[in-house]
């Protein structure tokens, strides 16, 4: 039984089978449908319903609703909404993360890359205000698990600015707490924007927070140069 | 004889206080979802239609809770903020930081609600909460003024500021750590001062704080 079933899913998954049925089958090995498009189309649909929507008030209904998938579709995938949020929120920031890196490649100094991977961050979020939303406001609303899952992804963006360690000055090392500090502020300015509904002006909101990441690392007056910089 | 009658607005207000902190202890011992109206009026030993008259519902009851805890939290400050009102700037700020986590660490359940529980009562609750923190601003504006950078600060310069130290306080409180809060005094000291005065002079006030504490 087990065996016909991953037989059936592989052939499902060259378009020869039927991959409908063969999800279905209880034995049918999960991670063939990791990457599956339907369960991608899912996860989308649950940050879009989540963020436009709110937590509490998004159901399996209206995330079914955004993507024309049916019923079986998404519990073949995910046993309820809450986990389906999980691996929708894993996802979200894996490709936030995705972007930022990406565009930080092409840039030699720590500015550059921060400035370029910043920037990336906040056209998104002027793209899809309510995939933003999805991510970075109601992960409150969905329990400890999914704030975990933040404060991991909040740590690696202090790591990756604390490099700027590395660049400042002899003497010049703010303390400890400061990337925390600033990946938590401008975590806060975001997320308030996107609490309001705004759907743009993200974008506008990258000469500050240059400031505010090169100001402990090198000062008051490189900080105001950045701004500057970033403003032209 | 007689039994003498206490005013009934007295009653109701302490039936009403009652159900409040219920609420508060509730809430923070369980967490907002798991609460239920029932624990509430059994904490607070008040009967269902005294609830059901005075409330709508668990999320109004919270809400008031929260107004009158955070109402608590902000005069603490406020007044630890005015106390040192011939100090500097800076020193202000470390006196209303330090009044802040003292009452954190000793209220846990306050500490609970108001920073954690909050977030998880629903989109009512969260923009109460944005609205909260700013009354903090007006007492971190005159950083503009003390660094004579008036308005070349960033616009933003006290959402990055009071994010940064709440981001702080939440994950402590969060982890359980919300007793031992005191500890991160230096730190918050830091991130407060730090976008208004520079790196140099946010580390000499988180210096001197170390020392005191």
């Amino acid at each position: 039984m087990g065996k016909q079933a991953v037989t059936k899913v592989q052939a499902g998954a060259e378009g020869t089978g039927n991959a409908e049925e063969a999800e279905a089958l209880p034995n049918a090995p999960r991670l063939e449908l990791v990457n599956s498009p339907k369960r991608e189309k899912i996860l989308e649909g649950m940050l879009e319903a989540v963020g436009a929507e709110g937590y509490e008030a998004a159901s399996v209904r209206t995330v079914l609703a955004r993507t024309g998938l049916y019923r079986q579709a998404f519990y073949d995938n995910f046993a309820d909404k809450d986990a389906c949020y999980l691996a929708a929120l894993s996802m979200g920031i894996e490709r936030l993360e995705a972007i930022a890196l990406r565009a930080a490649a092409s840039e030699e100094s720590w500015r550059g890359k921060l400035r370029a991977g910043l920037g990336a961050l906040l056209d998104r979020f002027d793209e899809e205000p309510d995939f933003g939303r999805g991510v970075v406001v109601e992960v409150h609303a969905a329990g400890p698990e999914a704030l975990a899952r933040r404060a991991e992804a909040m740590k690696k963006a202090a790591d990756f600015i604390d490099l700027a360690r590395l660049e400042a000055g002899e003497g010049e090392a703010p303390p400890q707490i400061a990337p925390e500090g600033i990946v938590a502020g401008i975590h806060a300015i975001v997320h308030s924007r996107l609490s309001t509904g705004a759907t743009d002006g993200f974008r506008e909101l990258l000469p500050e927070f240059m400031y505010f990441a090169v100001l402990p690392y090198f000062g008051t007056e490189a900080a105001s140069a950045e701004m500057q910089a970033a403003r032209a | 004889m007689e039994t003498p009658q206490l005013p009934r607005a007295y009653a109701v207000r302490s039936e009403r206080e009652r159900l409040l902190e219920a609420m508060v202890k509730t809430a923070a011992a369980k967490g907002y979802e798991a609460t239920t109206v029932d624990d509430v009026v059994e904490f607070a030993g008040v009967s269902r239609e005294t609830f059901d008259e005075m409330f709508a519902g668990k999320e109004e009851c919270f809400l008031e809770a929260y107004d009158a805890v955070f109402d608590v939290l902000v005069a603490h400050v406020t007044a630890a903020f005015e106390a040192a009102d011939d100090e500097s700037w800076p020193e202000q700020i470390a006196a209303g930081l330090g009044a802040l986590v003292e009452l954190l660490a000793m209220e846990a359940d306050i500490a609970r609600l108001a920073m954690v529980e909050v977030t998880a009562a629903g989109d009512d609750a969260r923009e109460r909460y944005r609205a909260m923190l700013t009354r903090f601003t007006p007492f971190l504006e005159k950083g503009r003024t003390y660094s004579g950078q008036g308005e070349a600060l960033p616009a933003d310069t006290a959402r990055f500021a009071v994010g940064g130290a709440t981001s702080m306080i939440f994950d402590e409180v969060r982890a359980g750590r919300g007793p031992e809060l005191k500890r991160i005094l230096p730190d918050l000291v830091f991130a407060v001062l730090m976008p208004y005065l520079g790196p140099e002079a946010a580390e000499d006030e988180m210096r001197r704080v170390t020392r005191e504490s």
